[in-house]
């Protein structure tokens, strides 16, 4: 007498992700901190557009943290993202300081990226330190690397942040608009948070980097969606109150879309999970 | 606008905020679960939220007041008593919530009270809670990470001319690295100065010099383009 299996075995199905950036990890750097820079330099662009260069940018900071975060810290994921955004605050103080040399103001500001390239240096010297053998020895391989990287990042995210709400790089102008107001604390925590989430949430052993990146990408909309109504209430000119509003929907969309993509890929990558039954007891 | 003491009381700030992450009592993870000693999360929520208490209290007096040994200590008071209540409600949640005494799980014998421990730890655990020498730690890990953050914030108020907001986010973000790098040479966990971790310290500090070296040579840069003034 055979049994039938009371489940017919299907073939798993496994949906191909839509969304692919056919990107390794060092050509998102590059491609990513280019941009960046080149849409941090020219402030009269519209906020559209500072708001994709920020989803790369959250891309490449997103690429750093988690292959640190892949050797385990022994603090958590947090930590190497909270230090991203505190190098990254720094180094806009001094970008925005440097930004007034070889400026044409209200156009293009070159000399900002001094700061990133100096932030740069600063944490490839405490990524040295952390992984020298003979100082904190956190044998992660190329930590070093890592820390530049998310300096950098952190750097540009920030700039391009303050570039965003301000419409120009004028130290001034940041002070008043976006230091002095507050509204650097709120930037302090969502960057903390676009560098930290999406690792920290998709961490586990079926952690895949396209699905962890939807995550950078939805947060990054959300960001933007703040951004554009912090526009909108700052905004002193009709052309910023547009900025502002086409930054908002933009944002909107960004997180609607992507947080869909999301919860398909995650639902369709679920499918084949596997049940172990009940932990059997000792009787 | 002074660029030596801008200097010299950013990489104090820096150091101390190292020793102040050493000297908490974090617990992390196992925290969580009652199976070790510490506040249940990571260095970097526990000095983040004790730095940014203490910066509230120090730009709070910095507004009435041009002495540096005020603002400071008003900043550590702040961490202090934010590290305090954290602690107190800890331990009363382990107590009354799970049922276990707060013990160490580091020490036979409390360093400081000379109270057993060892026979009221569970078996497997690593301690529970917040105990007597642990506390007294985490108050002084508190005040002087606090006192470092608002050195770093006076500095950067009074002798780097910023603005009130640019110099609180600015201490801020220089005090961040420093425990963060403290926070990786302890691996995670740590109970406080009786912790055998505790004797890593000079790695950390060594890091953090550089690191806050590093950033005290940016701000002054920083300060001296955008406000001048002499050097």
């Amino acid at each position: 007498m055979t049994v039938t299996p009371a489940v017919v075995e299907e073939e798993p199905t496994k949906k191909g992700l839509s969304f692919k950036l056919p990107l390794d990890e060092t050509e998102m750097g590059l491609v990513a901190g280019i941009v960046a820079a080149i849409v941090l330099v020219f402030t009269g662009l519209p906020a559209v557009i500072k708001g994709i260069a920020l989803i790369l940018a959250f891309l490449w900071g997103m690429d750093s943290v988690r292959k640190t975060s892949k050797y385990g810290l022994g603090t958590g994921v947090p930590s190497i993202g909270v230090l991203a955004t505190g190098f990254g605050v720094v180094g806009a103080l001094v970008g925005l300081a440097l930004a007034k040399y070889g400026s044409i103001e209200g156009v293009a500001y070159p000399a900002v990226l001094v700061g990133a390239i100096l932030m740069g240096v600063i944490g490839l010297v405490a990524g040295i330190l952390s992984n020298h053998e003979k100082v904190i020895a956190m044998k992660i391989p190329r930590l070093e690397r890592a820390m530049m990287e998310l300096g950098m990042a952190g750097t540009l995210i920030i700039l391009l942040e303050c570039s965003i709400v301000t419409g120009s790089l004028n130290f001034d102008a940041v002070v008043n608009q976006v230091l002095n107001t507050g509204l650097i604390a709120f930037m302090f925590i969502f960057t903390c948070f676009g560098l930290l989430h999406p690792y920290n949430a998709c961490l586990g052993p079926d952690e895949n980097r396209e699905r962890t990146r939807m995550v950078a990408v939805e947060i990054t909309g959300l960001i933007c969606a703040f951004l554009g109504f912090a526009m909108i209430i700052l905004s002193s000119s009709s052309w910023a109150l547009w900025n502002g509003v086409s930054l908002l929907i933009f944002g909107v969309a960004v997180w609607a879309y992507f947080f869909w993509l999301f919860i398909k890929a995650c639902m369709d990558e679920a499918y084949e999970t596997v049940g172990t039954g009940m932990i059997k007891t000792i009787e | 606008m002074e660029p030596i003491l801008i200097i010299l009381c950013v990489v104090v700030g820096g150091l101390l905020a190292s020793l102040g992450a050493h000297l908490l009592p974090v617990g992390g993870a196992p925290a969580a679960m009652g199976t070790a000693t510490g506040i249940a999360t990571g260095t970097v929520q526990i000095m983040l939220g004790a730095a940014m208490t203490g910066l509230f209290t120090a730009a709070s007096a910095a507004t009435f007041t041009d002495s540096l040994l005020l603002v400071a200590l008003s900043g550590a008071i702040g961490a202090t008593v934010m590290i305090c209540v954290v602690m107190l409600m800890a331990n009363i949640l382990y107590t009354f919530g799970c049922g276990i005494v707060p013990v160490s799980g580091r020490v036979d014998v409390d360093p400081l009270t000379k109270e057993p421990q060892a026979p009221y730890k569970t078996p497997q655990t690593d301690g529970h809670g917040v105990p007597n020498v642990v506390y007294v730690s985490g108050m002084l890990g508190g005040f002087v990470g606090g006192f470092g953050g608002a050195l770093m914030y006076f500095a950067l108020l009074n002798y780097a001319d910023f603005t009130a907001g640019t110099a609180a986010i600015g201490a801020l973000s220089i005090f961040v690295p420093n425990a963060i790098i403290a926070a990786y040479n302890i691996r995670g966990t740590i109970e406080g100065f009786h912790d055998p971790k505790f004797k890593r310290l000079p790695f950390a500090m060594v890091t953090s010099l550089v690191v806050s070296l590093l950033c005290g040579i940016l701000v002054v840069i920083a300060s001296y383009l955008t406000v001048g003034g002499t050097m």
